[in-house]
């Protein structure tokens, strides 16, 4: 009786709630805007979001004082939708623990030399097997399948890039940010009347959703693909794929007395002016876009070298810059006019003091405690993190790897800012282990992936691009170590009502020589290029398209120029393109340089794959062996002389390879009883522990054998 | 929530996007018909130009 009576005075709560919000909707909705944050667009080309106004704050305040009242009826409303969720659990939590690119041969080596304790104990106690991965073996598309457990033509990321099918220029896969839809332009102003459109372009449904909808809570730390973030039951922090505040995916900035000024492959040099003891330059920040032509966002800075170490000056705050050591994260506005402030954060470190002075400065990262974009469900989370921990990245792969591929800062640096971040993803996974007593923890480290990238180079004995003598030659083993104390980290908080995973995504190669394919296609008569021209621009410019029939961007696949499907397509869809695709793999499989091996096989997308969006796939997934990968320039469209080229950069690791090469890990605390695991396994099996039947859609199987 | 308009669409027609969307691999109808909808605007909609589009992909590691 009591029950049913609170139960309705819940209910009624609840409507006026519901009541108050929708007033709250409308009053936004009539003001322009369309969320309860207000973010700005940050990238090229499109306007600021409105920072507020005084509407907002009213109805934000009737909205607080409302929720404050309801609160204690909503808590007791949760508690008994929780209880009632967990009714079926076999488990109270599940904890997955990402190390992005553990490989499994290296993994298996340091256990062996017992190098690894932690990962040792867990096998011992629970199972350890290799984890197939998706085709092809890179991150986005991986995750993505750990996420939603359906192949890639099901949740439409099949690399990082995908092609415009209009211009075939290569463009980023897994989410888009546009400018705002309604911008007033008064005079040279530019003023959005509503917010910039933030897309993630992954579809279907992850786990974290579907068990949100059964009251079962999950927190998702860093899990690439997850920018923008679902909404759902849970809370979450975006990761690969969030830009930094000029909109791409990291430039970083060099301010030097060297020379006046130059352009990186994913940076820029800027001029250091002297002026007695001070240094002078000024940090470039987003895109004005409120105002017309009137360029990108500065903030000036001196470097004051008086004292024993130099002072850094910007935005209002003074740092002291040591020769090799990052600053504290530094909190950056940038003022666009009309009372609108982009914030971001960024580090610096100084790499030389004198005679000369360079300054390096990690790309401007969106703020967490002010996100000029969402990066978090619920919005504050972020915010939340960053009161409780400390600022941190907020970039989707936030570790440097340009910057020590150009030199610009030294291999020591890399990895002082790569373990940094490690040690902020510590502290927000530590948290959510010590908050979550139900429901699910997942986060994924990506500094293994990282590292690896650049110091593969040490595992090739006679390496290209290795640096003899360097202290850091250990420097894989040395990572395999740290990722084994993440692991005593999470088993403290393991009880016998806990599932631990340990996973990685995909192993790794050695990356020595890149494949242009563009150029062999161009050699064999399948690619044209415009009359007189006997190599491309990036992104294909000087391809002819009116005589091609295939083509490569990206990491992973090549491309029938398909009629009716690519605007220039010359290729019939059917048979033509079916016995092309056969030419295609009878020429592309044991493909050698020289005595050598370069691509094992190449698979039809349609053999690998099924699901609604197939016709967005590559037509054929390049399996390159050990050693190879595909070129600089054929991975951004460019068309050159040379098929093979030697690999002579830092980033000497890859994975973008035959996927059969590079399976991940699975660490368990329990024994699993699926004999081939893969990584589509995940989002089945962290349903059936918690008694929720997994959809028909879904094509991974529990790896428990659980009803 | 917010950023979610309702269109409306004969019960009829619904009822088929149900049967079929399942089937075909999409996770809700609502999935089915975004996609749909996201596939012809793609067709008659101007492409970002191709600056912009270069530009977000800076920085990215695997790609030079």
């Amino acid at each position: 009786m009591n029950e049913a009576r609170l139960t309705r005075h819940v209910r009624t709560a609840l409507r006026l709630t519901c009541l108050l919000v929708v007033v709250w909707a409308a009053f936004h909705s009539e003001n322009g805007n369309s969320a309860a944050v207000h973010y700005a667009y940050v990238g090229p080309g499109a306007g600021f979001a409105f920072l507020g106004s005084f509407l907002t704050l009213i109805t934000g305040f009737v909205l607080s004082v409302s929720s404050l009242l309801v609160w204690p009826f909503r808590m007791l409303w949760r508690l008994a939708q929780r209880r009632q969720g967990y009714r079926k659990a076999h488990i109270r939590k599940l904890i997955f623990l990402g190390l992005d690119g553990l490989d499994p041969g290296l993994t298996e080596r340091y256990l062996s030399e017992g190098r690894l304790p932690n990962l040792a104990k867990l096998r011992e106690q629970g199972s350890f097997h290799r984890l197939r991965t998706t085709f092809p073996a890179l991150s986005p598309v991986a995750w993505s399948t750990f996420a939603t457990g359906v192949n890639p033509a099901k949740h439409n990321i099949f690399d990082f890039l995908n092609r415009n099918m209009k211009t075939y220029v290569p463009e980023l896969a897994a989410a888009r940010v546009s400018e705002p839809t309604r911008i007033l332009k008064i005079g040279k102003w530019r003023i959005p009347l509503s917010a910039p459109v933030v897309e993630l372009r992954r579809k279907s449904q992850p786990f974290w959703k579907l068990l949100g909808q059964q009251h079962i809570g999950s927190t998702i730390i860093r899990v690439p693909i997850t920018f923008p973030p679902d909404h759902f039951n849970g809370r979450l922090l975006s990761a690969m794929s969030t830009p930094d505040l000029r909109g791409t995916q990291g430039s970083f900035s060099q301010f030097t007395t060297r020379v006046a000024s130059a352009t990186f492959e994913s940076g820029s040099r800027y001029p250091l002016k002297r002026n007695g003891a001070v240094l002078e330059g000024s940090l470039e920040g987003p895109e004005n876009t409120l105002v017309v032509d009137s360029g990108t966002l500065q903030i000036p800075f001196r470097i004051s070298l008086n004292d024993k170490d130099p002072q850094l000056e910007i935005d209002g705050h003074t740092y002291a810059l040591k020769r090799g050591e990052y600053t504290p994260w530094v909190k950056l506005n940038f003022k666009a006019g009309m009372g609108v402030t982009v914030a971001g954060i960024a580090r610096f470190m100084a790499t030389e003091t004198e005679p000369e002075f360079s300054l390096y400065c990690t790309p401007v990262q969106i703020d967490p405690e002010s996100p000029a974009l969402p990066i978090s469900h619920p919005s504050f989370y972020a915010a939340y993190l960053a009161k409780v921990l400390g600022s941190y990245s907020t970039l989707g792969m936030a570790e440097d790897t340009w910057a020590l591929n150009e030199g610009v800062i030294d291999e020591q640096a890399f990895l002082d800012q790569a373990y940094s971040i490690m040690a902020e993803r510590t502290q927000m996974f530590s948290n959510a282990l010590e908050k979550t007593r139900r429901g699910v923890v997942a986060c994924v480290f990506d500094t293994s992936d990282r590292v690896q990238h650049m110091f593969y180079r040490y595992l090739v004995p006679g390496s290209l691009n290795g640096n003899p003598g360097s202290k850091h030659a250990k420097a894989i083993e040395d990572l395999y170590q740290r990722a084994d104390q993440l692991v005593a980290l999470a088993q403290k908080h393991v009880d016998e009502h806990t599932v631990l995973f340990v996973l990685s995504d995909h192993g790794f190669c050695s990356f020595r020589r890149g494949v242009n394919l563009n150029s062999w296609l161009l050699q064999n008569g399948y690619l044209f290029l415009n009359e007189g021209l006997t190599e491309s621009g990036r992104y294909f410019k000087g391809v002819d398209w009116s005589r091609t029939t295939a083509y490569t961007m990206g990491l992973g696949g090549l491309y029938l120029n398909l009629k009716g499907r690519e605007a220039q397509g010359t290729v019939k869809p059917g048979a033509e393109a079916e016995a092309l695709k056969r030419e295609l793999i009878t020429k592309l499989t044991d493909f050698r340089d020289g005595a050598n091996v370069a691509i094992r096989t190449t698979y039809a997308a349609n053999a690998l794959y099924k699901g609604p969006y197939l016709a967005e796939a590559p037509d054929l997934i390049v399996g390159y062996a050990d050693g190879y990968r595909t070129s600089w320039d054929a991975a951004v469209g460019k068309v050159t002389t040379e098929v093979f080229e030697d690999n002579t950069k830092a980033w000497s690791g890859d994975h973008s390879v035959d996927p059969v090469l590079v399976p991940g890990v699975l660490f368990c605390n329990r024994r699993i009883d699926a004999l081939d695991p893969g990584i589509e396994d995940m989002a089945p099996t962290a349903m059936r522990l918690f008694g929720v039947d997994p959809p028909a859609w879904m094509e991974g199987k529990s790896v428990f054998n659980i009803a | 929530m917010f950023n979610q308009q309702s269109v409306k669409i004969k019960k009829q027609l619904w009822d088929r996007i149900k049967r079929v969307s399942g089937a075909a691999g999409y996770s809700a109808p609502e999935e089915f018909v975004e996609h749909i909808i996201e596939r012809e605007l793609a067709k008659l909609e101007g492409a970002q130009s191709d600056e912009e589009i270069i530009k977000k992909m800076k920085g990215l590691g695997y790609l030079e």
